[in-house]
């Protein structure tokens, strides 16, 4: 009995040789190389952020493209690989990332970054989250159990994401924290001119806007606050100012992702090519819409690269709706270089669409 | 909340900060934290006190919303306008966002693990004769649990309801999370990490057969009881290297059915090589090494020849595996567009006795086996894919069986499969006569998989 079974035992010491060996090869790689923090960002807008407000002192590693459904990323193991040395990783949290993030931190083997460490940075922290749901149901679809996560698209939640990440920053770099401090405050002012302009900005504080818009009192501040005769309002622009044009505009979107840029700058979202989160539309909801669009509710259809294209062609043959496919991320579309690019390109896009559609309609 | 016992001392001053915070005249507003500088009080004064009034202004918020979530009839999340609605066109102001509510369904079972159930309903019928076997099935119920069970460790546990059967755990194990040098150490009962198909629950599989290879080889699938440790493997491209060497107990009846005081010993290192955005290939090769005992014909002959003789067992059986994935899923569209190339090879050296009467005889035997695998996912929700086979079996490498599968899968969204599969099998001689002499088999294939519960985190 004894010759078959007598290799047997010979190969686990080799194996458990082997395993140390490589073990400890791995040990020298664990210092960033010129103590510059390492930090993985889930999402595009996350990198960009996370970019101005760490600039050269971080090296950056941005997971998702910005053509990418957010939902949907691949978990593939050399995003693990990525992880692996990580002193921080950011994630959009609200459960967006759920089916990729949690394989992809466990397989990454690094307790800095698992969810609930101190490297785990969620971004979401501190934003008013809205469409929490009531009644947690798949019979709702996919649905976003801790309510909408796409709050990025609000411009002025950069704001606290980029004071979330300048904090985590600090505590992982506490010797370059003035660094990241000046660098927040300088994303947050430009930002702000991004949004109100920078005459407004000059004249009221961005401060002063941001805490305003945030309370939702920004129109009554504007219009009640005269200077030299002319109210506040005249002289806002920056993104804020452009979209004036299409205040109060309805659109549909496919998903339900445009809400916090619809309550920021004021737009109506009135209907979603998807019935429910993540459910294809069937052909009766298709027909549902295309009623909406030929009653006149709305002539702007936003689509984004990722999804399903064939339902909003359908719908802009059948009742000519203007269909744009704008990106939520940076990069996703070629002209959305930065968080800046991005929303830059997306009102343009939507004045220009409403602009057109307004002159076919006059047709 | 130190706040709170400042609330009484402070309620006064914040009345004052309220006002000073109500609109400044025009012109003011840009200067306002100047002016407020110069007034009763002092810079850091109005912050503090900004900075509490905003935080007694979230608390509000927070315990508004605790409220509404109370009330049955508030829905926080407003439907889209029904049709025929006009566009609702928010006022003037954008509408304030609801504030950060921690998060809903607060209870004690919040710490509970996260649970999701699954079960297939599987049809099966030949299409030449009658088979014992066709017919609907419950085939498999599964109860799926994970949770962290410190911050050391993690917990999967997946109870299986097999029909007609009792419950039992089909995996249940610990994983370490902070092991150094990137080892992980899993403990517990899990699937053998033996290629890319084995690990997989029925649920998750491509088809709803299991490959002819892994049938003949393995039984259902090969798991155990006891260790397994993972390493990454450094290397210079920063490529994910992994490898696994895993000790167990198993209670597998073909390859490895000897004592279960017989353990069996794996080793697998696999690479995921990321080709470019769109496309990765995965290659890996797993040696495994144990014993086994009786086959199952000997078994047969002895009951029906030689009723005194006992087989022996512990002897040694190994089998040795080769898999390689190329997977093309275009980044942008990964949801909607995909392809799925997957082949695995296995090799079985087994050490057994024949009855030679009047004795048994000791002998080896090899054999081999494969499949192959193809799919296109067409649509969002449709996938089309198909398989060959070829398997030797395992204790008769001159025994073959070959097959060819269709299958069609409709994903009607995440949490719901249906496939259907046609399957056509063919065997040589030796092999029909394994399996009541049939020689071919046209067999159809219906599965209905619905899952509920927690969202499970996706595979690649
Ligand atoms: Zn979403």
């Amino acid at each position: 009995m004894t010759t078959p079974r007598s290799r047997m035992p010979v190969i686990l010491p080799r194996l458990i040789a082997l395993i140390v060996a490589l073990g400890g090869l791995q040990q020298g790689t664990i210092l960033a190389r010129e103590g510059r923090v390492r930090v993985v960002a889930s999402l595009p807008n996350l990198g960009a952020i996370a970019s101005a407000v760490g600039g050269d002192r971080i090296e950056l590693t941005t997971i998702a493209v910005g053509t990418q459904d957010a939902h949907f990323v691949d978990p593939k193991p050399s995003y693990m690989v990525r992880l692996r040395n990580a002193d921080l990783l950011l994630v959009n949290g609200l459960d967006l990332e759920i089916g990729w993030i949690p394989p992809i931190t466990q397989g990454a083997r690094n307790a800095r970054i698992l969810q609930g460490a101190q490297g785990y940075i969620d971004c979401s922290a501190g934003i008013p989250v809205v469409e929490i749901p009531a009644v947690l149901s798949r019979a709702e679809g996919d649905v976003h159990p801790y309510g909408n996560p796409h709050y990025l698209t609000d411009p002025l939640n950069a704001e606290t994401v980029a004071g979330t990440i300048a904090e985590a920053l600090k505590r992982a770099d506490p010797a370059s924290a003035p660094l990241y401090e000046d660098a927040r405050r300088a994303f947050v002012r430009r930002l702000h001119e991004a949004v109100f302009g920078k005459d407004l900005v000059d004249l009221a504080g961005g401060a002063k806007l941001a805490r305003e818009a945030a309370a939702g009192t920004l129109d009554a501040f504007l219009d009640g606050t005269a200077i030299g005769g002319a109210p506040l309002r005249a002289r806002l622009g920056g993104w804020m100012g452009r979209m004036q044009a299409v205040r109060g505009k309805p659109i549909i979107t496919y998903h339900r992702d445009y809400s916090y840029f619809a309550a920021r700058f004021g737009i109506a979202v009135v209907d979603y090519v998807e019935p429910k989160p993540g459910i294809q539309p069937s052909a009766k909801h298709l027909e549902e819409i295309v009623a909406r669009l030929k009653r006149g509710d709305a002539r702007v259809i936003v689509t984004r690269p990722f999804v399903e294209h064939r339902s909003t062609d359908l719908l802009a043959v059948r009742t000519g709706a203007e269909v744009l496919t704008l990106p939520l991320e940076v990069a996703g579309a070629p002209e959305a270089t930065d968080y800046f690019r991005l929303f830059d390109y997306v009102t343009d896009r939507l004045v220009e669409a409403f602009s057109e559609s307004a002159r076919a309609g006059a047709r | 909340m130190m706040m709170r016992s400042r609330h009484a001392r402070t309620g006064a001053a914040v009345l004052a900060a309220l006002a000073l915070l109500q609109e400044a005249p025009a012109g003011m507003v840009a200067a306002e934290e100047e002016i407020a500088g110069e007034n009763i009080v002092s810079k850091e004064e109005v912050a503090a006190l900004r900075r509490e009034i905003r935080a007694l202004r979230d608390q509000i918020r927070a315990l508004q919303a605790r409220v509404e979530a109370l009330a049955p009839a508030a829905a926080p999340q407003a439907p889209p306008a029904a049709p025929g609605a006009a566009p609702e066109v928010p006022g003037a102001s954008p509408t304030a966002p609801t504030p950060a509510v921690p998060r809903p369904a607060q209870s004690p079972n919040l710490l509970n693990p996260a649970i999701s159930g699954v079960f297939q309903l599987v049809g099966n019928s030949s299409l030449r004769s009658r088979r014992e076997s066709d017919g609907f099935s419950l085939s498999e119920g599964e109860i799926v649990l994970e949770a962290a069970a410190d911050p050391y460790a993690k917990v999967n546990i997946v109870v299986t309801i097999p029909a007609g059967e009792s419950p039992d755990f089909e995996e249940a194990y610990v994983t370490t999370l902070s092991l150094p040098h990137s080892l992980q150490l899993k403990g517990g009962r899990f699937r053998s990490a033996l290629g890319r198909w084995n690990p997989l629950h029925e649920h998750a599989f491509f088809t709803v057969d299991l490959p002819n290879v892994l049938r003949n080889f393995l039984g259902e699938n090969l798991r155990g009881d006891g260790f397994s440790l993972s390493a990454l493997v450094p290397n210079p491209a920063d490529l994910f290297i992994e490898s696994v060497t895993e000790v167990a107990s198993t209670g597998n009846e073909v390859a490895f059915n000897s004592r279960r005081s017989d353990p069996l010993f794996l080793e697998r290192l696999r690479v995921f090589i990321p080709a470019s955005p769109d496309a990765s290939l995965e290659a890996g090769i797993t040696g495994i090494y144990g014993n086994g005992g009786a086959t199952e014909k000997l078994l047969q002959d002895i009951e029906q020849f030689g009723p005194i003789l006992e087989p022996r067992r512990g002897l040694a059986s190994s089998l040795q595996g080769i898999d390689l994935t190329y997977k093309w899923k275009p980044l942008t569209v990964n949801t909607l567009r995909s392809f799925t190339w997957q082949t695995e090879f296995l090799r079985s050296r087994r050490r057994l006795e024949v009855l030679r009467l009047p004795a048994l005889e000791l002998a080896t035997a090899r054999a081999w086996g494969a499949y192959t695998y193809a799919e296109y996912q067409f649509r969002k929700r449709w996938r089309i894919g198909t398989r060959l086979d070829y398997s030797e079996l395992p204790d008769d490498p001159d025994a073959i069986e070959r097959a060819g599968s269709v299958v069609l899968r409709f994903q009607p969204s995440e949490f719901q499969e249906i496939r259907f599969q046609y399957k056509r099998t063919g065997r040589n001689d030796p092999a029909a006569a394994r399996f009541d002499g049939r020689a071919s088999d046209d067999e159809i294939f219906i599965q209905w998989i619905p899952t509920i519960g927690v969202h499970a985190a996706h595979k690649f």
